[in-house]
């Protein structure tokens, strides 16, 4: 009985023409899709490797040369040079490093052995921070230093002085558990302290302490007035905008280490995929176009039909009914499809980048991706198709 | 809802604009007329090819809207309706016989009556069988509608139109294929199924009309 109306209505669907969709459409969401789960495990490198901050931030210094370091002339930033780096397109804002203005030095016990290095101390804002770290504050009446500790000084003393002195080689969860006492002086006082490392960062290429506790100790222990700062923390709106190192080498400064090349790097990725994600896109959108002309010109060639059963009192959405199962059927599978292939190239390149030491990310999101877009071309089909119909009426 | 009345007020094709006061307009009982027609009543509209009776029956069955005045389903406007209300229509009020029969070729006699016996479900397999028999056609239920015969398909496409619930029934020269014996039985078939269902019938002719006691008669 229902596939009479099926009968006549299949009447001029052009498997060819449906074909021709589903393959485009198929090629180009795939392409989008695996393009987006491309560049969301390739970048969990730049975003995963620091808890505290994503790679938005760098840090900004003076270039150091012989010259200046002999005249003995100022390496800080003035109030000006700040401003000027604020003002720029490319930056969000600009923090100050606050560097200690008296004397540290830190003890461990480890082994049985005990050692003792001066150290210095800087802080920065704790808005600068993505993640506060825990107990990232300082209680002037329960005295405990949490600090962060650069990665790189755990590579030296793991990869340079552990290994060559025969002492254990430490990982960071083992850092934490270390005892640490610090000892604070100037200004005519000195206390001991307990410390905890809570954390290493890599982008925070420093010893860094709560911007609380640095306030408190510089006024109780620092001696002459708080220098200008040396290094400056800049969240930048557009990590590796070609204009940054510009401006940077116009004005002598320097950003920290291997984050520029990484921001340039994933510059590079995300145009990139950009590019890859737009062909894909296009090409989409290009089948959509397809499938909604090949709607139009089965819907007008069954016209008379579809009118008929109008006539009879077949409703606009009863007739379209059968039109929307095929749209959607035929969306389904290209759904499918195009998630299977994403799945099957992230399964190819996962193995390359573990070796890489990249864990590759979930492709849930990419995959709720595809369902976004699919659903919403869906519906536009299913709109049109309703809107023709009521036409015919 | 039960419809009662359908009303003409003032309705003249769109066609016609300008040439209300020549012939075929002049003359007319019901263009630019207020005419009531009325659930039980037998209706025949008789008129000349071009006066517009197809397109008076495509304005009361919703088809077509280019017409001024207005046409009133128990005093509301017809313009008014939803498509729902029209599906609605279609379904339990208002059956049509289009002059032009519409069978879907590709579908059998028995197929393009029960393409519309499904949605209303009226009658059983065994009274379609009955009807088509009763005008001669029921061994032709399974050939397919392209192969019948004009008169053949005029009477497939008037089983098809009884297979409703309706107030009224509209047939559009409905005998204007068949002989004076199979009008008689078309006839009787027509005023059987209306009066079991108290409906009224409006059917027009171009001279050679159906068969029916007429309560009223208007010449278009």
């Amino acid at each position: 009985m229902k596939n009479m109306v099926w009968r006549l209505l299949r009447r001029n669907i052009s498997a060819g023409q449906l074909a021709g969709y589903a393959l485009a459409n198929f090629v180009g969401l795939a392409i989008v899709l695996t393009a987006l789960q491309f560049y969301r495990d390739v970048t969990t490198v730049w975003d995963d490797d620091d808890s505290f901050m994503t790679r938005d931030y760098t840090v900004v210094s003076h270039k150091v040369t012989g010259l200046g370091s002999l005249t003995g002339s100022s390496d800080g930033f003035s109030e000006g040079d700040i401003a000027g780096l604020g003002a720029q397109p490319w930056v969000r804002r600009v923090g100050a490093f606050t560097a200690s203005a008296y004397n540290v030095s830190a003890s461990v016990e480890m082994g049985g052995r005990g050692m003792s290095t001066a150290l210095f101390f800087e802080s920065i804002p704790d808005e600068f921070f993505d993640a506060l770290p825990s107990d990232w504050t300082f209680d002037p009446s329960n005295p405990v230093i949490p600090v962060i500790l650069s990665k790189d000084y755990l590579s030296l003393y793991n990869f340079g002085f552990a290994s060559s002195r025969g002492l254990p080689q430490l990982s960071e969860a083992m850092i934490g558990m270390v005892p640490l006492r610090v000892s604070v002086s100037g200004n005519g006082r000195q206390q001991w302290f307990p410390a905890r490392i809570v954390g290493f960062s890599s982008r925070l290429n420093t010893i860094a302490v709560p911007q609380q506790f640095m306030d408190w100790a510089n006024a109780r222990f620092g001696e002459g007035p708080v220098a200008e700062p040396s290094r400056l923390i800049v969240e930048l709106s557009r990590p590796g905008d070609p204009a940054i190192k510009e401006y940077m080498d116009s004005h002598g400064y320097e950003m920290s280490g291997d984050n520029a090349d990484n921001g340039k790097a994933s510059y590079f990725l995300t145009v990139v995929t950009g590019v890859v994600v737009a062909v894909g896109a296009v090409i989409s959108l290009l089948s959509f176009f397809i499938l909604m002309l090949s709607i139009y010109l089965l819907l007008q060639k069954n016209r008379d039909k579809l009118h008929d059963l109008m006539l009879l009192g077949y409703s606009p959405a009863a007739v379209s009914r059968y039109y929307a199962i095929i749209v959607v059927a035929v969306n389904a599978v290209v759904l499918a499809l195009s998630i299977t292939a994403m799945l099957v190239g992230r399964a190819a390149w996962q193995s390359p980048l573990s070796r890489l030491g990249i864990d590759v990310s979930s492709p849930w999101m990419t995959i709720l991706t595809g369902i976004v877009i699919m659903t919403v071309i869906t519906a536009v089909n299913l709109a049109a198709i309703r809107r023709a119909m009521r036409r015919y009426f | 809802m039960r419809l009662d009345t359908i009303q003409l007020r003032d309705v003249l094709p769109c066609v016609f604009r300008g040439a209300e006061t020549e012939p075929p307009v002049s003359r007319s009982e019901i263009w630019l007329r207020d005419v009531t027609l009325s659930r039980g009543g037998v209706y025949m509209i008789e008129a000349e090819s071009g006066t517009g009776k197809s397109s008076l029956c495509s304005y009361i069955y919703g088809n077509r809207g280019d017409y001024e005045g207005s046409i009133l389903f128990n005093g509301r406007d017809i313009r008014s309706f939803s498509v729902k209300e029209w599906c609605d229509l279609r379904c339990r009020h208002i059956a049509l016989l289009p002059q032009e029969m519409r069978l879907f070729p590709e579908l059998t006699a028995m197929e393009n009556i029960e393409i519309k016996n499904r949605l209303t479900s009226c009658k059983s397999r065994e009274a379609i069988l009955a009807m088509l028999d009763r005008l001669e056609i029921a061994h032709k239920a399974d050939v397919v509608a392209s192969r019948l015969s004009i008169g053949q398909q005029q009477r497939v496409a008037i089983v098809r139109a009884l297979c409703q619930p309706f107030d009224f029934i509209l047939l559009d020269e409905p005998v204007s294929h068949l002989d004076a014996r199979n009008n008689g039985v078309v006839a009787s078939l027509v005023a059987e199924e209306a009066s079991s269902r108290g409906a009224g019938v409006i059917a027009t002719s171009v001279g050679y009309a159906i068969s029916l006691d007429v309560t009223g008669k208007y010449s278009l």
